[in-house]
């Protein structure tokens, strides 16, 4: 016990960083997402080509792999970044397939009505996909992307295989010098659940306020 | 069911297609340490006088199943390395298992069983290694958990950095600068040690270490010497300086308190290192690297610990 | 698709050119500057990437991949049986299994699988359990994998109508034989697209086999940048690599959500 207690500030700034590498991947991811999803059910087929190849690439490569490609691989197209920025950004990309993934179905849950009423009203494309189908969307799709949160926080762990110390990273540092695994190990794993457990709290009152009952 | 099948089977044969045309190209296998010498190597390694080797002892169980049990690496380059264009793992540590193996067995038959370096002394408790060489330092806390035959090898960490790098010529220079070394490497803490006001950032394997380097991620690699000379050679771009900053000798890890296998094995040493097979080993893999004639071999049980 | 937009008329039609034009026009420039600064930085040298057109390097990655795909299927078989005894469990009408069950769900769906990785690696040999190599990769991503998969069939189960189970009920069966016999069979169909989307996020799973140096297809990438120093081509190539079999389990995925969609 007394292993965790005497590194309990180098575990909070791994948390710390871990937070940072969430919540900001995960702003990026839904910024991101929105982009692709808009793309992917425009009328123009290159631009939905581009964003279908864009989800299955990035959903089928590892994070892993992702991460270290990119890390290694940007400076050498003159593109080079904090390791914290790289990562954040990559995380971001990642996760934004899966939130295009997430949001897609969500446009083909609102009913057809909708869109074909906002057209009628004269809307173009991007004014019926921002005022009228996506907020609709997004009502339905409250809980996925909670999910996505709760997995954008599990594969932060994989950041540090670019030097950056989240709290993986911090906790199997501090179990090198104190080889105290089990306080350790479970310490960092009750700190992920804690914030899966607020996601799921957010999402919970979320889903309870937009969820419109039909 | 069998559309999906096929899907899978196509892209599989993809595969094996792309790399079937290219291997056309013919025999570019990328440089490495072509080693001619292993199998003279072996030819001169010596065989144990059976009465060296009791029934019931470790050494006749490792006989009867005709095979020795080394835990070790994949991926050290120059001490445990696999070669990808044969299978076959080359280097110091890897060449003496071989030896090691055929004085036990009379031919020079090892199993490689990959080990994560942090689970060794549980590797060597529960029996599934007989031996490991795995550039396995000695110290007095970890000869409480396992024996060690030796020291076979002396090595040190040093301190490696880009071409025209001012200000750093000792370890203490590292103090308040970004430091790469390799994770879950015995430079993190050394480098705790020397400089603790440092930076360390860590990365998984060598060649990223040394990416990072290039690419200005930190000023300084810290890493055994061998290999830093190694990638000094492979790269201009990167040089070694000052000398090591740590001595760590390299024992053979045997289950704690076989003390008839560590005399027996220790006995091996001082055989092979009169043989001049020690240093032949040492010529064929580290010494493509490091100038000069074969240091002499470290004095056995020379260490705490051993 | 046609959701959100007419048949376009000359105008849309012309817009809709000029945006194919743009967009094609950008992603063919972004592309071509990336390439023309990787070369600039010696990235394209012939020599750089030689080794992947020979043979032997190709037989190594191949059998990373081979080591991959057992991994894989391992972790998909043992992490969908207790996956499946998960959701038998949380949809018990016995509270003394529901909430272990759900419990179990509930936690090791927030744990990252490396940290259940450095478990298995670090803690269980101090406590005398010191898995093969093998197992210490497939053990923790079963873990974290029955999760998911235990909540994928509880989503199917629940979403086979009432009525199935009580006729099943009503003629007689017991609950057991009602589940095995109709629920199950149903919802395992209904099921098949995500099970097959959550095998391909398994077998990315399966890269963290580094970590525990399990020779997989990305440690086995590392062994070979370890020694042709050759570290982003080798890279580049154990992605296409990933991508080519994912796409293809995708793939797959996709067809049988399309001819389950068109069955219902």
């Amino acid at each position: 016990m007394s292993a965790l207690l005497d590194h309990l500030p180098e575990l909070w700034q791994g948390l710390l960083v871990t937070l940072q590498l969430t919540v900001a991947s995960f702003a990026g991811a839904a910024v991101a997402g929105t982009v692709i999803t808009a793309l992917r059910v425009s009328p123009v087929a290159v631009l939905r080509l581009l964003g279908t190849a864009y989800v299955e690439t990035f959903q089928n490569l590892p994070l892993l792999v992702l991460l270290v490609l990119a890390f290694f691989g940007l400076p050498e197209i003159g593109i080079k970044a904090e390791p914290l920025t790289t990562a954040i950004v990559v995380i971001a990309l990642y996760e934004a397939a899966y939130v295009a993934e997430a949001l897609r179905s969500g446009v083909n849950a609102v009913a057809r009505g909708q869109g074909e009423a906002a057209r009628a009203l004269g809307l173009t494309f991007g004014q019926s996909l921002r005022h009228v189908i996506l907020p609709q969307a997004l009502r339905t799709v409250v809980q996925p992307l909670g999910n996505i949160f709760i997995a954008t926080t599990m594969n932060t762990a994989l950041a540090g295989a670019v030097s950056v110390v989240e709290l993986t990273t911090a906790a199997n540092r501090v179990n090198l010098v104190e080889a105290q695994p089990i306080p350790i190990f479970v310490g960092a794993g009750l700190a992920y659940a804690l914030i899966a457990a607020c996601a799921g709290f957010v999402t919970g009152r979320l889903e309870r306020r937009l969820v419109m009952v039909r | 069911m069998k559309k999906m099948v096929a899907v899978v089977a196509l892209s599989l044969l993809g595969l094996a297609a792309c790399g079937g045309t290219g291997s056309t190209g013919g025999s570019a296998v990328p440089p490495g340490d072509a080693q001619p010498a292993a199998s003279d190597l072996l030819a001169k390694a010596p065989v144990a006088d059976p009465a060296a080797i009791p029934p019931g002892s470790t050494m006749d169980k490792i006989r009867k199943r005709g095979e020795l049990i080394v835990g070790g690496s994949l991926d050290a380059p120059l001490l445990s390395q696999q070669n990808p264009a044969t299978g076959q793992v080359e280097g110091f540590d890897a060449d003496l298992g071989k030896a090691l193996a055929k004085y036990i067995i009379g031919e020079p038959k090892v199993k490689i069983v990959n080990s994560a370096s942090e689970t060794r002394e549980a590797l060597l408790a529960n029996g599934t290694v007989d031996v490991v060489f795995q550039t396995y330092t000695i110290t007095p806390e970890r000869a409480e958990q396992v024996s060690f035959a030796g020291p076979y090898y002396v090595s040190g960490l040093s301190i490696a950095v880009k071409k025209g790098t001012t200000g750093i010529a000792r370890p203490q220079d590292l103090n308040g600068k970004k430091v790469i070394a390799g994770a879950n490497t015995p430079a993190i803490p050394a480098i705790k040690k020397v400089a603790p006001q440092a930076e360390i950032i860590t990365f998984g394997s060598d060649p990223e270490c040394v990416q990072a380097l290039k690419q200005d991620r930190g000023v300084a690699y810290v890493q055994d010497e061998t290999l830093l000379v190694a990638n000094a050679k492979k790269d201009p771009a990167i040089q070694v300086v000052g000398n090591p900053f740590t001595q760590d000798p390299y024992g053979i890890g045997l289950k704690h308190g076989d003390e008839q296998f560590k005399a027996f094995v220790n006995d091996w040493l001082k055989k092979i290192q009169a043989a001049g097979v020690w240093q032949q080993a040492w010529k064929n893999s580290l010494g493509t690297v490091v100038q000069g004639e074969a240091p002499a071999p470290p004095q056995i049980g020379s260490v705490p610990g051993s | 698709m046609s959701l959100l937009f007419d048949e376009p008329g000359p105008r849309a039609r012309r817009r809709i050119r000029i945006a194919t034009v743009a967009g094609t026009l950008a992603a063919l420039a972004l592309t071509a500057l990336a390439i023309r600064q990787f070369g600039a930085n010696g990235q394209l040298a012939t020599e750089r990437w030689e080794p992947y057109a020979t043979w032997p390097m190709w037989r190594y990655l191949l059998t990373g991949l081979w080591s991959t795909a057992l991994a894989a299927v391992a972790t998909a078989a043992l992490s969908m049986a207790l996956g499946l005894l998960l959701a038998l469990g949380r949809l018990s009408d016995r509270r003394w299994v529901r909430a272990p069950s759900a419990a179990y769900v509930e936690v090791v769906r927030v744990v990252p699988a490396l940290l259940l990785v450095y478990v298995v690696l670090f803690a269980l040999p101090r406590y005398g359990l010191d898995l093969p190599l093998f197992w210490k990769l497939v053990v923790p991503l079963t873990v974290s994998n029955a999760a998911a998969f235990a909540e994928i069939f509880r989503a199917g189960i629940l979403s086979v109508e009432r009525g199935q189970s009580e006729a099943g009920l009503a003629v007689g069966l017991t609950r057991a034989q009602t589940m095995r016999l109709i629920v199950l069979p149903q919802a395992a169909r209904r099921v098949l697209p995500s099970i097959v989307s959550q095998s391909v996020g398994l077998l990315k799973d399966t890269s963290l086999g580094f970590v525990v140096s399990y020779g997989e297809l990305l440690y086995s990438g590392r062994v070979l940048a370890n020694y042709n120093g050759l570290l982003i081509q080798t890279f580049v190539v154990v992605a296409l690599i990933y991508l080519a079999v994912n796409a293809s389990l995708s793939k797959l995925a996709r067809t049988l959500e399309r001819r389950s969609a068109a069955r219902a």
